[in-house]
């Protein structure tokens, strides 16, 4: 046994390179001890998302692929501002949810406070959170994004390079926010010290008044016909904000927009692969320079943040706020019904406190409910107003359907750790997982339904279509709640503390795929027979009665077709969640 | 080998650490003592560098914590009052990971961590994955990474804590033998009887401050009592303090 004290002999400070390596081999260790034990203990679930989200893909792709057709076959110029809005957006979100994500994982997990005490640099502990931090944020863009630019590259029939630069294009552009997210994470909570939470709500509101701002301009100048050229033409104008050439989405955009070019000449393909490189040299080298620059912050600030961080004392007078509306909550109502109420009060306590989760709230129903609000400037005839209503409900319907899988599905997993304060109380298993339901219902269904009628109030919808939506609404959000609590206590992850980790694993992924066919179902039950009287009446027919194409556009249709929604609504809601009552009552602990 | 020099930690505004100034010598067992959010855990986080020093240094074997921290790192071993494991390793794969980290040559580490193993009995169950651990087994785990690397300094933080009377005695006897042989041990606990039976010097600190320093023996002079259990003149110290402070965390 060595001397102790005379430590030099048996350990030393190991090289950067000795580092990384370590935490790849610990990273790519817990990956397949991971995957290993849902292949020896979930095949059949495993087996099942997978085959559902290759459902989900191929009906994006099949989406995309209709619309590029459309698009391409009207206004070609369009799919370039599209990418540059689709990208622009997606750079916003990636540095809002990298950086969220990162504080969590870098200054307050357990881990960081175990690195810590290690001998390891500041900066590699960083690229370690970061490299997790950017799986968990970027896996939507993939899901979402790589439908969309094979969908673009089949109809645009782009050579095979295009395919082959995608995934190269897709992760460089993603370092770039996500290093930006990381770099905003460590220097607020370095430098601002406890108005980090003030200077995020002055960027929020900064960019919201920035997107109002720029629907304003649209609306202001008057009504037009949103498929006219001059519709076009001012929508390149107002939008051409985000085809800025600084930005990182503008290089995305024009460099698979060269990428897929297609020509008879060879030297015409060889230069707009050139360019393509080019694009991908760029977002490449910004990416590195930001991962410099982050690599150099977290060297200068990690600990001394950590340190901060950890020495704040919690606000006092935060805690007061609401006070008056739990105490109302609790009261009102039956005693039976008691035990409910107070565990919706302490959810909506903790709902409420964590600005993580009701600030993307915020955000996403805000930009929503901006969009709709710009309706009322494009005069649409009858049959696009009536297509993008539903086109609206479904987008209603998707970002409420990320807000269940991802504050919604990991509620139960997250009373795991705590399970033992509401085990012993006198409060039935089954109200526990109601109150998660509840919850979800009150939080989602005012913010859908209102936005909904916003929507058809700006497109000029007649009353009884704006009922059929609500209805819609109505059945979404409880088939939603249902799914997302049903699949939570039927899944549970209860050695997971991080609902960002729980809602990426396998049960949220699963969640997210059967709520989005969910959506599907229900918005294309309740659109057809409303879109075939629509068309119709624009055609200045009514609907006939002897084919079954006009018993669908006829009053019967309509009554047939709410009646399966309403039956999509209770199976929907009803089963996931009977699933997830019955499994959490033979939870065992 | 351990040195606060006039540290200072505060929460906002109120101080949890007042102005410690305390010098620990090679070979030496201090227990710190005190009631909950006197600023123990506070000052073993100052130690161990996950909280710097509002004012004032803290130095592990001439090393500054804020200044040198992956150097102080290198001479310090670690158990937290939580075990912080990763669930999808397993106990040897774990072992390795802190080995590698601390830089130790791959013949060294093999043999450190087959003797840790040993010494804290986890031959059974360190091939197995640590998310089927109990509390227990993580904890005498977290014990056996924090010795492998020789460590001239040991913080522990509340040490016994899920621990079955086997391991108690098991960690007992490695801490005896280890402080023999030179190493400094700083424990921070409640349990007054190990503070009692192991500790050459205690601590006593009473909202941020160090109230005593020094053996047992010289505590026994310094408060008059009839009786001359720990216990006894452990309450009679803090007697004047109610527990809790304004950082819950202290």
């Amino acid at each position: 046994m060595p001397g102790r004290g005379a430590i030099s002999e048996s350990c030393r400070a190991i090289p950067l390179e000795a580092e990384s390596r370590l935490f790849w081999w610990l990273r790519a260790t817990i990956a397949w001890e991971t995957l290993r034990s849902m292949l020896l203990g979930a095949r059949l679930r495993l087996t099942l998302v997978a085959l559902l989200s290759l459902v989900f893909w191929g009906s994006l792709y099949g989406l995309f692929a209709e619309g590029f057709t459309f698009l391409g076959s009207i206004h070609a110029e369009v799919i370039s501002l599209l990418f540059n809005a689709f990208f622009s957006s997606l750079l916003l979100m990636l540095v809002l949810s990298t950086g969220i994500l990162l504080y969590g994982s870098m200054y307050r997990s357990r881990e960081a406070r175990l690195l810590l005490t290690l001998p390891v640099r500041e900066e590699t502990i960083f690229a370690h959170k970061f490299q997790e931090a950017i799986w968990f944020s970027s896996w939507g863009f993939v899901l979402l994004g790589s439908p969309m630019l094979v969908a673009y590259g089949v109809v645009r029939g782009a050579p095979w390079t295009f395919y082959v630069l995608l995934l190269p294009f897709m992760v460089a552009f993603v370092v770039i926010p996500a290093t930006l997210g990381g770099i905003l994470c460590m220097a607020l909570v370095a430098w601002l010290g406890r108005l980090r939470l003030y200077a995020l709500s002055i960027a929020v509101a900064a960019g919201c008044a920035a997107l109002a701002w720029l629907g304003w301009g649209l609306l202001r100048a008057g009504p037009v016909d949103g498929t006219s050229a001059e519709w076009f033409e001012r929508m390149f104008v107002k939008l051409g904000v985000m085809e800025q050439r600084f930005l990182p989405s503008w290089w995305l955009s024009t460099g698979l927009i060269e990428a897929a070019r297609t020509s008879t000449r060879p030297e015409d393909r060889l230069a707009a692969l050139g360019e393509a490189g080019k694009f991908l040299a760029l977002l490449l080298s910004n990416g590195m320079m930001l991962q410099v620059i982050a690599a150099w912050l977290a060297r200068a600030t990690y600990r001394m943040g950590y340190s901060q961080l950890a020495g704040e004392v919690p606000s006092r007078r935060q805690q007061a706020r609401g006070g008056w509306f739990d105490e109302l909550l609790s009261n009102c109502g039956s005693a039976s019904g008691r035990p409910l109420r107070l565990l919706l009060v302490k959810d909506l306590r903790l709902f409420r406190r964590d600005i993580a989760q009701w600030s993307q709230f915020v955000i996403f129903f805000g930009l929503l409910g901006i969009y709709f609000l710009n309706l009322r400037s494009f005069h649409y005839n009858n049959t696009y107003a009536s297509m993008i209503s539903f086109l609206n409900l479904a987008v209603a319907g998707l970002i409420l359907s990320t807000f269940t899988t991802r504050f919604i599905f990991p509620m139960i997993s997250l009373e795991g750790r705590r399970f033992w304060i509401l085990g012993l109380l006198p409060v039935h298993r089954d109200q526990i997982v109601m109150s998660k339901f509840v919850f979800a219902i009150v939080g989602g269904l005012p913010a859908c339904c209102g936005l909904v009628l916003l929507s058809d109030s700006m497109l000029g919808i007649p009353w009884p279509l704006i009922l059929v939506h609500e209805l819609c609404c109505v059945v979404l959000c409880l088939g939603l709640s249902g799914i997302a609590v049903g699949l939570g206590a039927r899944m549970p992850d209860l050695r997971e503390s991080s609902p960002a980790k729980i809602s990426s694993g396998f049960g949220g992924t699963l969640c997210l795929v059967l709520s989005s066919l969910y959506i599907m179902a229900v918005v294309i039950v309740a659109a057809v027979p409303a879109h075939i009287a629509v068309a119709a009446q624009a055609l200045g027919s009514r609907p006939g009665k002897s084919d079954w194409i006009g018993w669908l556009g006829g009053p019967q249709g309509t009554a047939a077709s709410i009646l399966l929604v309403v039956i999509l609504g209770v199976a929907g809601t009803l089963v996931p969640l009977e699933l997830g009552r019955r499994a959490f009552r033979r939870l065992e602990l | 080998m351990i040195e606060f020099d006039h540290a200072w930690r505060t929460y906002g505004s109120k101080p949890a650490v007042s102005d410690l100034s305390l010098a620990i010598p090679r070979g030496e067992l201090f227990a710190l003592l005190g009631p909950n959010g006197a600023g123990k855990t506070t000052t073993i986080k100052m130690l161990v560098g996950l909280l710097r020093p509002s004012r004032g240094a803290v130095r592990v074997c001439g090393c500054d914590v804020v200044k040198d921290p992956r150097g102080a790192h290198l001479h310090t071993g670690y158990v937290p009052d939580e075990p912080t494991l990763y669930d999808k390793l397993t106990g040897r794969e774990f072992l390795r990971f802190i080995a590698d980290m601390f830089g130790m040559p791959r013949h060294l580490a093999a043999r450190n961590i087959d003797r840790e193993i040993e010494n804290f009995e986890l031959t059974e169950f360190a091939d197995e994955l640590a998310e089927s651990y109990s509390l227990g087994m993580k904890q005498r785990l977290v014990f056996a990474a924090s010795l492998l690397h020789d460590p001239a300094v040991l913080v522990l933080d509340e040490p016994m804590v899920g621990l079955d009377p086997r391991s108690v005695k098991i960690v007992k006897d490695l801490i005896r033998a280890r402080t023999q042989e030179g190493m400094v041990v700083f424990m921070s606990t409640h349990t007054l009887a190990m503070a009692e039976e192991l500790a050459d010097r205690v601590g006593i600190m009473v909202r941020g401050d160090l109230r005593f320093l020094g053996t047992l023996d010289e505590l026994r002079g310094q408060v008059a009592l009839e009786t001359t259990s720990l216990e006894h003149l452990y309450l009679r110290i803090t007697a004047s303090s109610p527990d809790g402070d304004a950082a819950s965390s202290t």
